[in-house]
């Protein structure tokens, strides 16, 4: 018989060793637990903020390639937060993630991810591919657009004809004459869909609108271009607000996101035109009869501007190569070929929608849209591809400053201040370029 | 070794994988976080470099941090008091025996089981100025004329309706846990108070409310300690507008969306000390009165 000792000590000793497994177990956040999933050779994680694309077009890559995919969809603010902290802490959490266009000059200056020019020729994709230059930070290319989704005014034509109009506003101001007509025609208190939530899709409409009035919130040395009462930001602003306070957006917007207004007010018609909408809303939220009572009431229309049509800002979706990646040959690979034409086509339905990818907006590539063309079988796709090419132009001349994100915050918060009466236009301005100038100086 | 040294030894080897686990989880971070706060750490501006106590400076002059303290404060006093209030009051109505009674402490408890996400989802739309439960109610009982904006337009409505949120979430433990001290409370004081004369009231001030206060006690630290890390119910209700903005979220927008990390070490480590002193303060000033009791 063993001794008591023997046994407490062989007890204590188990209770260490199963203790210390499970926090190797723990920490060991390179692996499937806490982060994104495990990569070998073989292996690659991809982490964006979009759902999968079907399971057997994954299978048909790992046939192809030999590589296995495993994909994590991560909703986009929680995805921004783990790629900083994987970052800093130089942990490996994905081979291939989610590369905003506003986040393309904070990475390009920390050195998050991997400048993708020596596996991509920039200059023979720019033709077929519009938005390439939103994700070039000097010089580099810091991710490959994987759609093409752009800022663009919607309008609920049913709506419309019933206050008589069937000629859409090419103007601000006949825009505004509209609306009006359009509320009181449908019993519509409030017939304009702006959300003013403190969030990243009130700064985007922000810089949607300065389009409409033909500028950009910042100049090419990254200056304020919007504090002159006469400038399209200013403007843009006072119009903003102006269109809160007068009640041509509901009151209750305040607190609204983008995707809340698009599928609670314009997809419930309870609005009857978005400012600020994302190309391939009408095929993937206000066509779909389960959650949309507005199927075929719905359209695209060039953007009423202050003299005619204004432009359009690019807002699309890339994926790069974070530093900390395991498989950067497996992820490059992945990369071509989910941004390849076929492929992007076959993502907005070009094969039919069983290999669609849920909520894509638009290919990334005019090819893929000439097969789509060829095909019939998206909503308005020339219109759409005339506007990607023609119109649809990146936020900021420069790219997106690597200070971006505190602009943004900055901007979110005084618009949103500025409508709910807490500051005025001209002292949201003030903030915002006040931000601008403190930023750059601090480098 | 001696058989009595190798059993004196046991507790300690039993006890080692928690303090490895609590040490790495907790304490190494916790320190790693101390000494980061003194360093400006900055991904967009490296290198990082010692900064005393710059950070600290740049925290209490920035009046987006001073106003979450302000909010914080808010959410705290709102919190600890409604909480152990209507703990109090749910702990004595469910002390009494009536039908059902299981039913009604398994929905007492919901609140409290589901994710502070979860109820703050729901509660955006009770609170949608569109279609919201709470204008739809309170218009067809004519308490208003029209709907409403309720979030994000005045400030102590927002933080009022906001801590609404988290007191539906964490009074249900507060009230478990003060049902609990109720019930050990022996029958025969309340007996012995009756035969004196005293009424129900009198006997809940003279009986029931100091025999309690060990589980107020921790009601309130509890209540504290989530009040003042308030972070999701904001987050989701409020978006990261100042108005309504916590001391946590701000830490997170520090950290995260300014990549100021050397900042957000420093508003963690405050938030921290926040927490233990206050938590400190409130245990001893509450033992305090209940050894005094």
């Amino acid at each position: 018989m063993k001794s008591l000792g023997t046994v407490s000590r062989r007890a204590g000793v188990l209770v260490l060793s199963v203790g210390l497994a499970a926090l190797a177990a723990a920490c060991g956040s390179t692996g499937s637990g806490s982060s994104a999933g495990s990569s070998s050779s073989n292996s690659i994680t991809v982490a964006v903020a979009y759902p999968s694309p079907p399971k057997a077009l994954l299978e048909q890559f790992t046939k192809q390639t030999g590589i296995k995919v495993t994909w994590v969809n991560i909703g986009w603010d929680d995805l921004q937060t783990k790629i900083a902290a994987a970052a800093s802490a130089n942990t490996y959490f994905a081979d291939a993630a989610d590369v905003d266009w506003s986040k393309v000059g904070e990475y390009q200056k920390t050195g998050w991810f991997y400048p993708l020019n020596k596996y991509f020729d920039v200059a023979s994709l720019r033709s077929d591919m519009p938005q390439i230059d939103t994700f070039i930070s000097d010089n580099d290319l810091m991710g490959m657009p994987f759609d093409s989704s752009f800022l663009v005014t919607t309008v609920n034509t049913k709506d419309f004809a019933k206050a008589g109009i069937t000629t859409m506003p090419a103007t601000l101001s006949e825009f505004t004459a509209d609306l009006k007509k359009v509320g009181t025609a449908n019993n519509m208190a409030s017939p304009l869909d702006i959300h003013f939530a403190t969030a990243e899709g009130l700064s985007t409409c922000w810089y949607q609108i300065t389009s409409a009035f033909g500028g950009q919130v910042l100049t090419s040395k990254d200056t304020p271009a919007f504090t002159s009462p006469t400038s399209p930001g200013y403007q843009a602003l006072a119009w903003m607000v102006n269109a809160y306070k007068s009640g041509l957006v509901p009151k209750g917007n305040i607190n609204e996101t983008d995707y809340q207004g698009f599928t609670t007010e314009m997809a419930r018609n309870r609005v009857a035109a978005e400012m600020c909408d994302y190309s391939g809303s009408v095929a993937s939220i206000y066509q779909v009869p389960s959650t949309s009572s507005v199927v075929n009431d719905t359209e695209y229309i060039p953007t009423p501007g202050a003299s005619g049509a204004g432009g359009n800002v690019a807002n699309p979706d890339g994926i790069g190569i974070p530093k900390t990646a395991k498989n950067v040959a497996g992820a490059v690979k992945f990369i071509k070929w989910f941004t390849s034409t076929e492929n992007q086509a076959t993502w907005a339905g070009l094969q039919g929608a069983k290999d669609v990818v849920s909520t894509f907006p638009l290919p990334a590539r005019l090819s893929s849209f000439n097969l789509m063309v060829k095909a019939g079988n998206i909503a308005q796709a020339s219109q759409l591809a005339t506007i990607l090419q023609a119109h649809a132009k990146a936020p900021f001349p420069n790219g997106a400053p690597p200070w971006y994100v505190q602009f943004s915050a900055a901007v979110q918060t005084n618009i949103h201040e500025a409508a709910a009466g807490q500051e005025t236009v001209q002292q949201a301005v003030t903030a915002i370029a006040s931000e601008v100038s403190q930023l750059k100086s601090s480098g | 070794m001696s058989a009595a040294r190798r059993g004196r030894l046991l507790p300690y080897l039993l006890l080692s994988p928690l303090v490895v686990f609590i040490g790495a989880l907790s304490f190494v971070p916790t320190a790693d976080t101390t000494v980061e706060a003194f360093f400006r750490v900055m991904p967009l501006d490296p290198p990082d470099k010692f900064t005393g106590l710059g950070n600290f400076r740049a925290l209490f002059a920035d009046p987006a941090i001073t106003t979450s303290w302000e909010n914080t404060a808010a959410y705290v006093v709102i919190g600890v008091v409604a909480s152990v209030v209507l703990g109090t009051a749910i702990a004595v109505a469910l002390k009494q025996r009536f039908r059902l009674r299981g039913v009604v402490l398994a929905l007492v408890i919901l609140p409290w089981a589901l994710p502070a996400v979860v109820e703050a989802v729901i509660w955006s739309w009770i609170y949608n100025p569109t279609f919201g439960v709470m204008n739809s109610s309170l218009h067809s009982v004519h308490l208003i004329g029209g709907y409403h904006v309720w979030l994000g337009l005045s400030r102590w409505l927002t933080i009022g309706l906001i801590e609404i949120v988290q007191v539906w979430q964490i009074t249900p433990l507060s009230a478990l846990i003060i049902l609990a001290a109720l019930q050990a409370i022996p029958t025969d004081l309340y007996e012995a108070a009756r035969v004196d004369g005293a009424g129900p009231l009198q006997a809940f001030r003279r009986i029931s409310l100091p025999l309690i206060r060990p589980a107020l006690a921790v009601c309130s630290v509890e209540a504290l300690v989530l009040s003042l890390n308030i972070f999701d119910q904001v987050y989701i209700l409020n978006g990261i507008a100042p108005l309504g903005s916590s001391v946590m979220l701000q830490t997170y927008v520090t950290t995260f969306e300014n990549l100021n990390f050397g900042g957000g070490y420093a508003l963690s480590l405050l938030v921290t000390l926040a927490t233990a002193v206050a938590s400190m303060a409130m245990l001893a000033l509450l033992y305090r009165r209940t050894e005094a009791a």
